[in-house]
């Protein structure tokens, strides 16, 4: 862990001002605050990944929506690459996780140090996602049947499509009056939280607070084995 | 609902990322926590009596609780985030730990040895270290859901962090009621006070920092 904060300049990290992530580099060598290298043992794969991440973040976390957009995109393509190894057994609940995974890195962005690489904090939420799923399937699995005779030949060729088998709208129709409408209106109808407050009588603060609210509960619903509540499902 | 769906609700009208997030959780509930216990020590056992403020004592056991408090707040912050960088905050608990013990040792050699024992067991160290756990529970309730509301990947070591933070918070409380002077003592029965809570938050840690 402590290797992250240790500046490396040896490794792979700002070294290809050559190759076709210059820009992203060169971008990032005209921060003021200089990044770190990531940990020795990422792959360069894992590289090219923070080269392409790391501004778009750096301008996410400040409030560039765009940015942030993209950054997400990157992430999610790259989580489904880190955890569809993993999930090798559970295909059909991959992109439950990477949702799931997704959401607890918006609701926790303000946990990311600028001082650690941002994929390195993505994996690590990541790898916490995914070792909770294994804690409760492992609960799960004790009283129903194991995995172990799944056809391993049968899910290699399944390719899980860029979404999960939940409905948006069941989802929101679980949350609480408040919190769905909050979510509706800033997050699907695209208005300020100005404009929302005005359309819904509620401080502009109780807005920010049901949004995220609501997305919590959204996150605890999301992820793979976990009942949207009731018969919404 | 597509991935690509997800985004565009994560993104729209997301502003900038939240500041400070772990002070600013941690804060309320260490506060809030810290008043519990010292209320909960005034009312158990009374304040300590101002003429005693005369002697080394009670500052010696305010100024370890609160500079531990400090260094494990800064710990527990930081364990609260994934990749947490905690070589900084160990160091300072490290450098605090080891001048309180310090200054009880060599307390203790000052002495004369038939003083010693007196000065190392006072009247109440059997108390001492039950007492300090007792009211490091407030504050580690707090501290714990603090945690939990952040993003901790090491529960052992947060939950250890927060047992800490909540442990010096309890001892702060406790030396505002505890009429003990020696500086052996409390080098001795505080710290084992502080490291049982510190215990009891490593135990506690997986059980209650799941997000």
């Amino acid at each position: 862990m402590t290797t992250a904060s240790l500046p490396n300049p040896a490794s792979g990290w700002l070294r290809p001002l050559a190759g076709p992530g210059a820009a992203a580099s060169a971008q990032n060598a005209a921060r003021a605050v200089p990044s770190p290298a990531p940990p020795a043992r990422m792959s360069p794969a894992h590289d090219a990944f923070e080269r392409q991440l790391a501004p778009l973040w750096q301008r996410a976390q400040a409030g560039d929506e765009a940015a942030y957009r993209e950054a997400l995109r990157l992430i999610a393509a790259r989580l489904r690459g880190y955890l569809r190894r993993r999930m090798q057994s559970l295909p059909d609940e991959l992109e439950d996780l990477v949702q799931e995974t997704l959401l607890a890195l918006h609701l926790q962005r303000g946990t990311h140090d600028p001082a650690v690489p941002v994929s390195a904090w993505v994996l690590a939420v990541a790898r916490h996602k995914l070792v909770d799923l294994w804690r409760r399937r492992g609960r799960q699995e004790a009283l129903h049947d194991p995995l172990d005779d799944v056809d391993e030949a049968a899910l290699a060729g399944h390719e899980p499509e860029a979404g999960s088998a939940r409905d948006l709208g069941v989802l929101l129709a679980v949350l609480p009056a408040a919190q769905r409408a909050a979510i509706v209106l800033t997050k699907l109808e695209g208005l300020s939280v100005a404009e929302a407050s005005a359309r819904t009588g509620a401080s502009e603060s109780a807005i920010k607070v049901q949004v995220h609210r609501g997305l919590k509960r959204l996150a605890a619903l999301v992820g793979p084995g976990r009942s949207p509540g009731g018969d919404a499902a | 609902m597509k991935t690509d769906e997800l985004i565009q609700l994560l993104a729209q009208g997301a502003g900038p990322a939240p500041r400070a997030v772990a002070a600013r959780r941690l804060a309320p509930g260490a506060l809030l926590g810290l008043l519990v216990s010292a209320a909960l020590a005034a009312a158990w056992l009374g304040w300590v009596p101002v003429a005693l403020y005369e002697h080394l004592g009670p500052w010696f056991k305010l100024a370890y609780a609160g500079a531990l408090a400090l260094a494990a707040a800064w710990l527990a912050a930081r364990l609260g985030r994934p990749v947490a960088r905690t070589a900084g905050p160990l160091a300072a608990v490290a450098v605090v730990l080891a001048l309180a013990l310090l200054l009880g040792l060599g307390s203790w050699w000052s002495l004369p040895a038939a003083e010693r024992a007196a000065a190392l067991l006072g009247h109440s160290a059997a108390q001492c270290p039950w007492n300090v756990l007792a009211l490091s529970l407030p504050p580690l309730a707090a501290a714990l859901w603090a945690l939990r509301g952040l993003a901790p990947t090491r529960p052992v070591a947060a939950g250890a962090a927060a047992g800490l933070f909540a442990g010096a918070l309890g001892a702060f409380g406790y030396a505002l009621a505890c009429t003990e002077l020696a500086l052996p003592f409390v080098a001795a029965w505080y710290t084992l006070g502080m490291a049982l809570s510190t215990a009891l938050g490593a135990l506690l840690g997986p059980r209650t920092l799941r997000w």
